[in-house]
């Protein structure tokens, strides 16, 4: 078991290793994917609400590693 | 040769020597503490075992996997692999992290392996080979799965079965020689190499082509086709320049010291045990 979730750790950390850029990524992909697909809404919109998912994964990664920290 | 092949032969190139360059640190102190021999035996087995992981995925690949599917999966994991880096150098940058510091990690493996008991010997060492094998491939791996992703994905683009991979493997040998005949030259760790600069350029194209190609699996028509690649470029370099603007007055202040990678990736190792 311990192998295992040393497996799983190493896999998770190689390809990411931040929970939220992962989990705001997999959002980012699936929501396009229905938007695209799916519901075949405009591209423009599926374009840039791809774009702006990623974007915020990364600025709200960077705000955790903020907690605690003030301005100097 | 297509800009799309460029574009992959220099993202290959730069990459690569980030990740050899930190694996060339670890080589030389098996070098210095064990043996040269030791050390270039691991070296070789790990760059043999990476050029078998290239050529089976890579082939496997370009051979079986719908381009639809390839653009999707290569997407995901270049947007994933690319922000993990942009948000290290955004780190960096801004003075949250310590930059990485090539001399530091080699007088930390150095004193780690002296505390060992490791001494100078002429025979090849199995302690000495393994860890030069582990670092290589650790770090190669990096480098295998940018070739694999950017090159299986520049030949769906460019329409030319094979040479994608082959471009991308170029730009990774071209940047094993160059760390190698470097290191050989200076016979110390390359400090020298802008390693932060170039993981941050490295990062910046991982994100932009990810998105690309992510988006065109998602069903997205770019706008110009081809032509929005800088595009997205410019766009990512803006809003990194915007965050580490917004991060820089959080740094500590000149004389305390920024937390290291470890202190940093700890709370992500502790979401997974947890």
């Amino acid at each position: 078991m311990n192998r295992i979730t040393g497996a799983i750790k190493a896999t998770y950390n190689f390809f990411s290793g931040d929970a939220i850029i992962l989990s705001a990524v997999i959002v980012a992909f699936v929501l396009g994917i229905i938007l695209a697909q799916a519901v075949k809404a405009p591209n423009v919109v599926v374009a840039l609400l791809f774009v702006a998912i990623i974007v915020a994964s990364l600025v709200a990664t960077l705000s955790r590693e903020l907690v605690g920290r003030k301005r100097s | 040769m297509t800009g799309a092949l460029w574009a992959v032969l220099i993202a290959a190139f730069l990459a690569s020597t980030v990740e050899f360059v930190e694996a060339f640190t670890i080589v030389l102190v098996v070098g210095v503490t064990v043996n040269w021999r030791s050390s270039f035996v691991g070296t070789l087995a790990a760059v043999g075992a990476l050029a078998v992981i290239v050529g089976i995925f890579g082939t496997a690949l370009v051979v079986f996997v719908p381009i639809n599917a390839l653009r999707l999966a290569v997407g995901l994991l270049l947007v994933l692999f690319g922000l993990k880096w942009l948000k290290k150098a955004i780190l960096r940058y801004s003075g949250l992290k310590a930059m990485h510091d090539e001399e530091a990690i080699y007088e930390e493996q150095l004193a780690e392996m002296r505390a060992r008991g490791e001494r100078p010997s002429v025979r090849v060492d199995p302690f000495g080979v393994a860890t030069s094998f582990k670092s290589v491939l650790l770090e190669g791996l990096e480098v295998a799965f940018i070739v694999i992703t950017f090159g299986s994905q520049a030949n769906a683009s460019a329409n030319a079965k094979g040479t994608g991979i082959l471009i991308a493997a170029l730009g990774a040998a071209a940047a094993l020689i160059l760390v190698v005949a470097l290191g050989a030259l200076v016979r110390a760790p390359l400090q020298r190499v802008p390693e932060n600069t170039l993981k941050f350029v490295v990062g910046i194209m991982l994100t932009s082509f990810g998105t690309f190609w992510g988006g065109e699996g998602i069903g997205i028509s770019w706008w110009h086709e081809d032509l929005f690649l800088p595009i997205l470029v410019v766009f990512y370099l803006a809003v990194t320049g915007i965050l580490i603007l917004w991060m820089r007055p959080y740094a500590p202040r000149k004389g305390a010291p920024a937390p290291t990678e470890q202190e940093l990736e700890q709370p992500a190792q502790q979401e997974v045990i947890g």
